[in-house]
């Protein structure tokens, strides 16, 4: 179910979200500007914004096919958003990008980097940074640490100089566009929002790739008009939130409207997740507040040790906060991290009444047939009837 | 040489099976349980038991009634392509099978899926009281990461302190660093033993012996430096006498990257030894590339901990870092092994394995290195029999004319 709403920036943003390249894009490096990828909503956006770069994340919006990736990564046993993800940058459609930076978040991701390097996708800066898998003062001191040695390679490499001026203004910026994602997310709490779930999860995924100034301005401008539109009355079978990895596309969000249900929430990689809290601006040193940021704040991914009771509080507090009716547990087949996590909040869904539907399957949307039919019986039995 | 063997694989695996699935088997002090590997000096010295869940799931593939585990293990609801040995490992745990410890100590090494079993314990509601301590392994392998390493395994003896009230007799320490040194010197000359051709000795002994060593928590115990002594110089007894293994006619030597398969060697490594006198000369579990433990000073120490711990840990060495490591590894053992061919059973649910596949393939190729991927289920028969991996190697040995 569309939410009928008509706008022009929307537009803009779904577009950009729905393709991989986009005019803005091209734009932006036709006066000159540098386009950096990077992988795992981790790697920190403010490093390449302060650097005067637009942070583009690497993602598999649309594949269909991993194509000659699943030469490097065995299909069967190896993530599919992993092989999609790459099965793009094997076809070419990441050649506008000047550099990428691969976090080391989970096992496929980070192979990403040695299968690129030896593969004929040459770029010309390619780097990694591990991600810290636990939460403490040491952990975020080293992803500090870590951080620097990545913005003195890419001063080095790019001949340029990222000062804390720089930073802070990086960081006010990102702080900026993440409370507008917010605002823009917080819609959905009302029976009635002028958006619906995938067109949250389009105007979330174009803030990563298109110019961070631009999409503030089209956030703000878009907030405007939904704030101003009067919406129809809709009647919602069922308030769902959908919890997982990946969520660039919004083909499980499409299943769940277009079985008049309405996606509310989620705690995703390329959704929830990449808007929670700020970094904090007045630090003394920029950098280890952004490290403070990825490593002590925002630890909402299973591959951290110990981020489950951050998970299951930031979820129990969603739910309440977007009367879900129902949970989508989301695992794409061969994800270790999701597939455990999504066992240990079943018990505790279970325990507190919450419905869960737990799903596993590739990033594409190959199997919608077979997924629309569970999704739709999920409905039915939250919904408390046939659709 | 027969005698040493039996007496390391019996006492391997008494100690490597169960330990933390018998209650009854309270061995002296605190009992420390671990999702994967930890620095196991630490708990030596300090007088208590550490025991790794994935390493009992590991082993609960080898029993009877491996499959019904496996089975169990699914049931759960974990991921359904994890690996298996975590399948296991979580049915022990959520089935209330394993000894409730008295400290949990968690990383996140060697791979994803130790990750997930270690916030799976991490989240077990019945353990909620037991203190738990986080440990973050990274993926490089440079001083800063080792320092890195080393001071979060320095925290841990802290936190052991604070739990559990006695402090760390820092003497006892050192002295369990000087009997790891010996043995950890022991292994490396039996490895040194085995690059001559013919291979004096089974595939199994390095296997055990390593995983013995590294794993047993008894590594303060002289039995285990007098048993490597043995064995040392019997394999040094059987190369001066330029004897290969008992009984086989060595034709073909390869190198087996990844785990051995937990059903019994003789299925196929002893198999392919018989039939074919293909002997597998190296797996990664057992091929050590131990340095001495600094022990001039407390940091000293703490960064060459750190270091083991991340480079020098078969598991954590192969998974964790860079696939140009995993392939300067094999380029050095086939060469300073004399190993004839690679095969890589790719085990399945190994994703750092199966996301090198093509590296490897290409590297062996460019090389002129026979390669066989396999796509095996290590700790599952009913995925691929040691039958069917058995022709299979033999066809490949039969297609490369190795044999």
């Amino acid at each position: 179910m569309k939410s009928g709403l008509r706008s022009e920036v929307f537009e803009k943003l779904s577009r950009i979200a729905g393709a991989i390249s986009s005019p803005e894009v091209m734009e932006w490096k036709k006066k000159g500007g540098k386009v950096i990828g990077y992988t795992c909503s981790f790697v920190p956006e403010e490093l390449f914004v302060a650097a005067g770069m637009l942070p583009f994340r690497i993602r598999a919006t649309g594949s269909q096919d991993a194509g000659k990736a699943d030469d490097y990564f065995e299909a069967a046993n190896v993530c599919s958003l992993i092989r999609h993800t790459f099965g793009k940058i094997l076809s070419g459609e990441y050649d506008f990008i000047d550099g990428a930076v691969i976090g080391g978040g989970c096992d496929g991701g980070r192979h990403i980097l040695d299968n690129w390097e030896k593969s004929p996708a040459k770029i010309p800066f390619l780097e990694r940074i591990f991600i810290p898998h636990a939460s403490n003062e040491l952990t975020a001191g080293y992803f500090h640490d870590q951080l620097a040695r990545l913005k003195a390679r890419m001063e080095e490499h790019f001949g340029i100089k990222i000062g804390d001026d720089k930073l802070r203004d990086a960081i006010r910026l990102c702080n900026e566009i993440r409370g507008l994602q917010r605002e823009l997310y917080a819609f959905r709490i009302s029976d009635n929002p002028p958006i619906t779930g995938a067109e949250t999860v389009a105007a979330i995924v174009a803030g990563s790739s298109m110019p961070k100034q631009e999409y503030r301005d089209d956030l703000k401008k878009l907030i405007g008009e939904l704030k101003a539109v009067v919406v129809p009355e809709k009647k919602y079978t069922a308030r769902v939130m959908i919890v997982g990895p990946g969520h660039d596309d919004a083909s499980l969000c499409d299943i769940v409207e277009s079985l008049g249900g309405l996606v509310v929430a989620d705690l995703t990689c390329f959704g929830g997740k990449v808007m929670f809290g700020s970094v904090k601006e007045d630090g003394a040193d920029p950098l280890q507040a952004i490290a403070d940021y990825q490593v002590l704040i925002r630890p909402f991914c299973p591959k951290n040790l110990g981020a489950h009771p951050s998970i299951n509080k930031e979820l129990f507090a969603k739910i309440k906060e977007f009367k879900v009716g129902g949970v989508i547990g989301q695992i794409f087949l061969c994800c270790d991290t999701w597939g455990g996590e999504i066992h240990i909040l079943g018990k505790e869904f279970r325990a507190a009444g919450v419905p869960l539907l737990r799903i596993e399957r590739e990033c594409t949307s190959d199997s919608t047939g077979q997924l629309q039919t569970r999704v739709q019986a999920f409905i039915e039995t939250i919904s408390g009837g046939a659709l | 040489m027969i005698n040493v063997y039996s007496q390391l694989q019996m006492q391997a695996q008494k100690a490597l099976g169960g330990l933390c699935l018998d209650p009854q088997n309270a061995s002296s002090g605190p009992f420390v349980l671990g999702n994967g590997d930890f620095f196991i000096e630490i708990p030596a010295a300090y007088g208590c038991s550490f025991s790794d869940l994935t390493l009992t799931g590991a082993n609960g593939t080898a029993l009877p009634n491996a499959a019904e585990l496996i089975d169990k293990g699914i049931e759960i609801g974990v991921e359904s392509r994890m690996c298996n040995a975590i399948k296991v490992a979580s049915y022990y745990l959520e089935a209330g099978l394993v000894r409730k410890p008295d400290l949990i100590i968690t990383s996140n090494s060697c791979c994803d899926a130790m990750d997930t079993l270690g916030n799976l314990i991490n989240g077990y509601q019945p353990w909620v009281d037991v203190p738990k301590f986080k440990m973050d392994a990274p993926h490089s392998f440079d001083e800063a990461s080792y320092k890195y390493m080393g001071r979060q395994l320095r925290q841990a003896v802290a936190f052991m302190e604070d739990v559990f009230g006695k402090k760390m007799d820092w003497d006892r320490l050192r002295e369990v660093c000087v009997l790891s040194n010996k043995q950890a010197q022991l292994l490396l000359e039996f490895q040194e033993l085995k690059k001559a051709v013919p291979c004096p000795a089974n595939p199994d002994f390095s296997r055990l012996g390593f995983a013995y060593d590294r794993w047993t928590g008894e590594r303060v115990s002289p039995q285990i430096t007098e048993w490597l002594e043995q064995l040392v110089s019997a394999t040094e007894a059987r190369v001066k006498a330029k004897q290969g293994i008992e009984g086989i006619d060595e034709k073909v030597r390869f190198l087996w990257q990844d785990l051995a398969g937990s059903w019994p060697p003789g299925l196929l490594w002893g198999r392919l030894q018989k039939e074919l006198g293909a002997v597998c000369i190296m797996d990664y579990m057992s091929y050590g590339t131990l340095t001495p433990i600094e022990l001039s000073s407390e940091e000293a120490m703490f960064t060459s901990f750190g270091k083991r711990f991340l480079l020098e840990d078969p598991m954590n060495r192969q998974a964790l870092h860079t696939t140009d490591l995993f392939c300067d590894d094999i380029l050095g053992i086939v060469k300073d092994f004399k190993c004839d061919a690679v095969v890589m059973p790719a085990h399945i649910a190994h994703r750092d394995t199966n996301s090198r596949l093509k590296i490897v393939r290409d590297m062996c190729r460019a090389k002129g290195i026979p390669c066989l991927v396999l796509g095996i289920d290590i700790w599952d028969k009913r995925h691929m029999t040691p039958d069917v991996a058995f022709d299979r190697m033999k066809t490949f040995f039969q297609s490369t004319g190795l044999i």
